[in-house]
């Protein structure tokens, strides 16, 4: 066994050196996982608190008297909306944007993957071929603008083979019957693929005419009528797609398997803010599909 | 594991008679009842019949409680600590309310206790002063084979009826339910840490080891127990984190879990069937 990495606290060598093992699996989970020739190793887990830092942009003191041009030159989502209505007055909010902000997409993802290296260090140093009925969690730790990413995990090893030829761990959201299913099904787990996009919405008259409700200016527009928010459907398409191509981008020539996709959303200074996420599990077709036992039909007699 | 002390005509596993002395009172005739072939248990139906198929008997509910003073212990603003005497109230009271269950569960003859669960109860009235308690189904093997742990004392776990029968089908057996605890303190930022880092997306290291650290105190206590206890292994091991009554920087992270150890390397669980539910 090879000394504990330095970024692991050393609480973790004996633990992750004794010889009995710890997990995190459900006794199901447990049962299934010795079915398949998984045998535990050790509950691993790696950590990462991030400073959310405070966004310029965001803020309605930084919107000058143009779109914000910095992420179109970097390649990144961005939109600009302009006012129908010509001059109105000084407080008319003439045009708008979507962008995406890629400061907040770079802090996300180097939280979850120092958490998940960490992770990755504890699994190798249990002796784990792979890591599974991993759980992620983030959250706000003391108050918004920090947050911890948290990843727990049961490490294995596959009985009677060998470990990964490049040494470092597989993972998978999947544990017991869902994993023994998607390994029936010829798959085998290759790593957790994981994303967030963020896009910060300024919005326009229009937009702002809609979400507040207000009148004065505004009242004189023909756009009285039920009417869907274009600026934000956008945003909303946007940060879905974003999210996606993220974890397109992860895949390679793998598959996605199991994803879960959640939306949020929350009003900063400047205007809304969007955000999604998107997990799932990254696997590899190794062999032909095995069919499976067709299922027996159940009625419930209560 | 250790064996039961037997009777030497015979060859019966002896029940423990005299009532442990810190048990109150009542419990002696509830429990006299039990001995009596009365048994209670807070298992489901499908729990018990589960229990009788994997070849125990449920003997009573059992349960021990603890009400404990936490006192209080200095925090630092700026350091990230283990508070020992505050870690050391919150393992000392559940192990007090784990031990008294035990104490009950061997006064039933019990060879363990299934379905345990570890609660802790504030009140009104007590001001920093909390309630722990364990309570569980005692459950007793009909072959007559003790499946007392190394230590001679009853099984603890908390696996449900049907955790129970899953896990006597993978050639495991449980050994007791082991926890480790950690009341960890985590430092306020400084004024210059928070200047320092303003406009920037940055891991707060000292978090991140205050967190990792405590979080590792705990489980390598919880697995330290299991060791003690001869366990190959803890399964269904659940990380809890609790700020009770001290506010959002001082945490208490604790592990909870149940030993286990291996006895034949056969799985006997039959290969589930795929079914699809009819039902609306």
């Amino acid at each position: 066994m090879s000394s504990v990495p330095s970024d692991i606290p050393a609480e973790s060598e004996g633990r992750l050196s004794a010889p009995s093992f710890s997990s995190g699996l459900t006794v199901p989970d447990f049962a299934a996982c010795l079915q398949m020739g998984l045998e535990p190793v050790g509950l691993v887990q790696g950590y990462c608190v991030m400073k959310w830092s405070f966004y310029g942009a965001g803020s309605p003191y930084m919107r000058g008297m143009g779109a914000y041009q910095y992420n179109t030159q970097q390649g990144a989502y961005s939109e600009s909306y302009q006012c129908p209505h010509g001059y109105v007055g000084g407080e008319h909010i003439s045009w708008g944007q979507n962008f995406e902000q890629t400061m907040v997409e770079a802090a996300w993802t180097q939280g979850f993957t120092s958490a998940y290296s960490r992770l990755l260090e504890e699994a190798t140093e249990a002796g784990g071929h792979g890591v599974i009925g991993l759980i992620d969690t983030v959250r706000s730790l003391t108050d918004q603008a920090v947050v911890e990413f948290h990843l727990l995990g049961t490490a294995v090893v596959v009985s009677d083979a060998p470990g990964p030829p490049d040494g470092r761990p597989w993972t998978t959201y999947l544990a017991g019957q869902r994993l023994a299913k998607l390994v029936e099904a010829g798959f085998m787990p290759v790593s957790i693929a994981a994303s967030m996009a963020s896009v910060q919405v300024w919005p326009y008259c229009m937009t702002e005419y809609y979400l507040r409700g207000q009148g004065g200016t505004y009242r004189w527009s023909p756009q009285y009528a039920t009417s869907e928010i274009e600026q934000l459907s956008r945003a909303q398409m946007a940060v879905c797609r974003l999210a996606r191509e993220h974890v397109r981008a992860q895949l390679g020539t793998d598959t996605l398997y199991g994803a879960t996709f959640a939306a949020s959303d929350y009003e900063s200074s400047g205007g809304p803010v969007l955000e999604a996420t998107l997990r799932g599990n990254r696997v590899r077709r190794f062999k032909a599909f095995d069919r499976l036992d067709p299922p027996r039909p159940t009625v419930r007699l209560t | 594991m250790t064996a039961a002390p037997k009777n030497e005509t015979t060859g019966e596993s002896e029940k423990p008679t005299a009532l442990p002395t810190d048990l109150p009172k009542d419990a002696s005739r509830r429990l006299k009842e039990l001995e009596d072939g009365l048994f209670t248990s807070d298992l489901s139906v499908n729990e018990f019949l589960l229990v009788k198929e994997v070849g125990f008997h449920p003997l009573g509910f059992v349960m021990g409680s603890s009400i404990y003073h936490t006192g209080l212990q200095v925090r630092k603003f700026t350091k990230s600590e283990e508070l020992t005497k505050l870690t050391e109230a919150m393992y000392n009271a559940r192990e007090l309310a784990m031990t008294r269950m035990e104490e009950e569960a061997d006064e039933l003859g019990a060879d363990g206790v299934v379905g345990v669960r570890l609660d802790v109860n504030y009140y009104e009235w007590g001001n920093d002063a909390a309630e722990f308690i364990a309570m569980g189904t005692a459950v007793k093997a009909e072959n007559g084979q003790s499946y007392r742990n190394k230590a001679g004392k009853p099984f603890t776990s908390d696996l449900s009826g049907q955790d129970f029968w899953t896990i006597m089908q993978t050639g495991h057996v449980p050994q007791g339910l082991v926890m480790g605890t950690c009341v960890y303190h985590i430092a306020h930022r400084g004024l210059g840490q928070a200047i320092s880092s303003m406009g920037q997306n940055v891991e707060l290291p000292n978090f991140t080891q205050a967190l990792y650290e405590a979080r590792e105190l705990a489980m390598t206590r919880m697995q330290d127990e299991a060791n003690e206890l001869g366990a190959s292994g803890i399964v269904g091991v659940r990380l809890e984190e609790k700020s009770h009554q001290w506010g959002s920087h001082t945490i208490e992270f604790l592990s909870l879990g149940t030993a286990v150890t291996k006895t034949s390397a056969e799985v006997t669980l039959p290969r589930p069937t795929t079914i699809i539910s009819l039902d609306n």
